[in-house]
């Protein structure tokens, strides 16, 4: 199945002479392009009204030992029925340098500057070639993933400095904040240019804490690395276990079982629902409105409470296993589900009506921290901020996984994009979540929970599988490699991709007020981070 | 005998302050715990912080100056001597001599000054937004403050808390306009929100040095400087506390020195303090902190208030 056909049509007969091949991967259809004419591809693909193709993610492969080149693919998710249309180049021999698409499309702005610290290439036309990932104290020519650069090598301490964008002028001041806070929150460091209270420049300073995921997935057997995953980002277990265990299924072409996707989805919504009830008591917090966070913290715990007696996991650890889920849950457990979330739904219910009564609380979430729904979309905004500033994407509908094909989930859309409608967005989608998990209940059928593989893959073949957990998009593209290992990973949470729109979002509002944006974002650190 | 009964008031009275205004912070949290369907901490844990507060060794930044050592010690101070320039349980004020109502306010102002300095000293970025936003509040809280008070001070004919207290607990003809006293007391009450850094204005329990005010400035302090000024800022909230019910409620506070009046004096200012801490609990739980900039709006409005309360003080006594 080619999903995008009339797209690939286009492409192809506006640039005969840049595409040198057409295939499918996995149903997917990718165009290989002369590195030179990737820009004007790129930018035709995202610009063209009929396909306005919008940047999805961009990642690299070190084929060596097997071949000597790195290759480059770009994924396009087309505005029109969300097909996905990939591009892809390669550099063969001793070639590190491609040409950037960043000056045609910001969304590739992160992943460009990733490439190259991560593998040396060098993207030629990029505007801003400061380091992203590797700080500076990393020592020059170290580029984890790369296929020559061992894994627990241990890097030397250089000195460096990064050099943050300056606003100079009268009473203009420099405000650092972290990476370390003053309360239990992830590493990251904002830099602000204020004049007052105005916020007139934001840089977000992230990275602190990377693991090296994406280098340790390479180490591991594909049947074994959904523990870690688990960890990529750990208020994401399940989002991040589902999108791994999707891409290997995909390799592996096994065919899951009805029963362990109801299953899964049914997972999915739990690990949704404790999340965006935690934020939305959380937004309210950060605006002293501390009645609200108490009820939501409360009803939170429960949820999590409920996770740990259903699965043995707060976080929903050890659910999905690759080829279906590691647990089944009985008709008595689906039942006590159903009974605590009537009256949560209820308990919740309240909390909202009691929340939109406050004039007060209104008038600090109205208008505060707007992303208009164009920056939104150069930036390729996704999940629940994609959603509350107009981009009406969301994988559950646009191309449904595990048992979203049959439940049919409703997407809540907002289009003012301030903290407002990203609660909002939060709201809809806790009481479709409690819906969906009826709905589960409802239609659970019988059958086996984990499937056997029906092939190993070939060495070099790779699936790319993409989940909406309760932040966004998450997607995986998973290569398998020599023996049954996996030759590389790319982990995409969907915070790398709205971190740098905060920046837009924070302009013009004044200081105080970036903690509740920050909050009605909440983006994973360490989902960023990797 | 009778020349040492002042002697006493004074040690009473200071003694109260310091022992009292810890207990005060506690139950405010406590009510709002409570309405939070928490149980909250205890009543005594501010009591067990700074006592642990004192016993750790402070940390202090090698840019500050001598300002950042000595602030804590005038601001406890200055907030002290506010809080003895006023009747507590007995309408006679200890310090009588000493200094009015204006005096008392610009002891408090005096501490502020001294904070919002130190809040500079260290150099520090949370400090120095701290400091400036403080600055705001204050100069917008002072004027009016002042002139609720004064419309109080017009109506006994003295700037003296202690003839305020005194006579308007004896109903000497203090409330000839009652609009106009509630039109004060808002606008003092209004002003006590926003000089002891409460919701909506400030919120003593965040985290998010971005959005603190008074925390903001106390961010680089530590062990007995970090006590000190906690102390102080539960001292000031008391003192505020006790402005409002003596001069706008003294009904029962002790206007002789008989043991009895001042037993039922001391417990029925206990009572009412308590109350208004109740007040300001459930305040702090029914709304958000204000947007800052709609803080001026505010203390703006309480400013108006007061002017009114001195028109109707005018118009109505006519």
């Amino acid at each position: 199945m080619i999903d995008a056909r009339p797209a690939v049509e286009q492409v192809q007969a506006a640039f005969t002479q840049a595409i040198t091949e057409v295939c499918a991967v996995h149903g997917v259809p990718m165009l290989r392009v002369k590195k030179q004419d990737l820009p004007t591809v790129a930018h035709f693909l995202h610009t063209n009204p009929g396909l306005r193709g919008s940047l999805s993610l961009l990642w690299a492969v070190d084929h060596r030992p097997r071949e000597a080149r790195y290759e480059l693919c770009y994924l396009f998710t087309l505005a029109e029925r969300k097909d996905w249309l990939l591009l892809a180049t390669d550099l063969h021999g001793d070639e590190r340098e491609f040409p950037s698409i960043t000056p045609h499309l910001h969304a590739a702005k992160w992943y460009e500057r990733e490439i190259r610290d991560l593998f040396g290439l060098v993207p030629i036309g990029h505007p801003d070639l400061r380091r992203l990932v590797r700080h500076e104290h990393w020592p020059k020519g170290s580029h984890p993933l790369k296929r020559d650069f061992p894994w627990d090598r241990v890097l030397g301490r250089v000195q460096g400095e990064y050099a943050f964008r300056k606003i100079h002028g009268e009473g203009v001041f420099e405000v650092p904040v972290g990476p370390i806070h003053a309360g239990i929150i992830e590493p990251g460091h904002f830099r602000f240019s204020v004049a007052g209270e105005p916020i007139m420049q934001l840089e977000v300073r992230h990275f602190w804490k990377h693991r090296g995921v994406e280098k340790l997935f390479e180490q591991q057997q594909l049947t074994e690395a959904v523990p870690l995953s688990e960890r990529v980002s750990g208020d994401t277990s399940v989002g991040h276990s589902l999108a791994y265990c999707q891409a290997v299924e995909m390799l592996q072409g096994v065919e899951v079982s009805p029963r362990a996707r109801y299953l899964r989805t049914l997972f999915l919504e739990l690990e949704r629902l404790h999340n965006h009830i935690g934020d939305v008591g959380a937004i309210c917090n950060d605006t002293a409105y501390a009645l609200a966070h108490a009820h939501c913290g409360r009803m939170k715990e429960q949820l999590m409470q409920l996770n740990d007696r259903l699965t043995g996991s707060r976080f929903l650890r050890g659910v999905n296993c690759v080829g279906g889920v590691a647990l089944d849950l009985s008709g008595l457990q689906l039942a006590q589900v159903e009974v605590e979330l009537n009256a949560l739904e209820q308990d919740f219910s309240d909390i909202e009506k009691i929340v939109f009564a406050n004039a007060s609380l209104t008038e600090r979430l109205e208008n505060t921290g707007i992303l208009t729904e164009g920056i939104a979309w150069d930036h390729a905004v996704i999940g629940v901020v994609g959603r509350a500033s107009g981009i009406d994407r969301d994988l559950r509908r646009d191309r449904p996984f595990a048992a979203y094909d049959v439940l049919q989930p409703r997407v809540a859309l907002y289009r003012y994009g301030d903290v407002r409608a990203r609660m909002r967005v939060r709201l809809d989608e806790i009481h479709e979540s409690i819906r969906l998990i009826r709905e589960v209940r409802r239609g659970l059928p019988l059958g086996r929970l984990v499937s056997r593989p029906m092939h190993q893959p070939q060495p070099g073949a790779w699936a790319l599988s993409a989940v909406e957990g309760w932040r966004g998009e998450i997607l995986y593209v998973v290569m398998a490699g020599d023996a049954g290992r996996i030759h590389r990973c790319k982990v995409r949470d969907p915070s790398f991709v709205n971190w740098p729109a905060i920046q837009w979002a924070a302009l013009g509002n004044i200081v105080p007020d970036f903690p509740l944006i920050n909050k009605s974002f909440n983006l994973s650190y360490a989902g960023n981070d990797l | 005998m009778q020349s040492f009964i002042p002697i006493v008031l004074v040690v009473v009275q200071l003694a109260l302050l310091l022992a009292l205004s810890p207990f005060v912070v506690g139950l405010i949290r406590k009510v709002k715990a409570r309405l939070q369907c928490r149980r909250g901490a205890s009543l005594f844990q501010p009591y067990a912080d700074l006592a642990k507060l004192f016993r750790k060794q402070p940390v202090i930044s090698s840019t500050t100056s001598w300002i950042f050592t000595a602030a804590p010690y005038i601001v406890f101070a200055s907030t002290v001597a506010a809080g003895l320039l006023m009747p507590v349980f007995v309408s006679h004020t200890p310090l009588n001599f000493a200094g009015n109502i204006i005096a008392l306010v610009y002891l408090l102002a005096l501490g502020t000054f001294f904070l919002i300095l130190a809040g500079l000293d260290a150099g520090s970025a949370f400090g120095g937004m701290g400091s400036s936003r403080e600055a705001i509040v204050a100069t917008l809280a002072e004027p009016a403050m002042m002139l609720s008070i004064l419309s109080i001070a017009l109506t006994a004919g003295s700037t003296n808390l202690s003839t305020i207290v005194h006579q308007s607990a004896l109903m000497e003809g203090v409330v000839v306009a009652p609009p106009a006293h509630l039109m004060a007391l808002a606008a003092l009450f209004i002003v006590t929100l926003a000089e002891t850094g409460r919701v909506p204005v400030d919120n003593p329990a965040t985290h998010l040095e971005l959005t603190m005010i008074h925390e903001a400035m106390l961010l680089e302090y530590s062990g007995r400087y970090l006590a000190l000024m906690e102390w102080a800022a539960g001292i000031k909230l008391l003192v505020f506390l006790t402005l409002i019910v003596n001069v706008f409620a003294p009904w029962g506070i002790a206007t002789s020195l008989a043991p009895s009046a001042i037993a039922v004096g001391l417990l029925v200012y206990l009572g009412k303090v308590a109350a208004l801490a109740l007040v300001i609990g459930v305040i702090e739980s029914m709304f958000a902190k204000l947007r800052l900039f709609r803080v001026p709006e505010m203390l703006g409005a309480a400013f108006i208030l007061s002017l009114l309360a001195l028109v109707f003080f005018y118009t109505l006594k006519g």
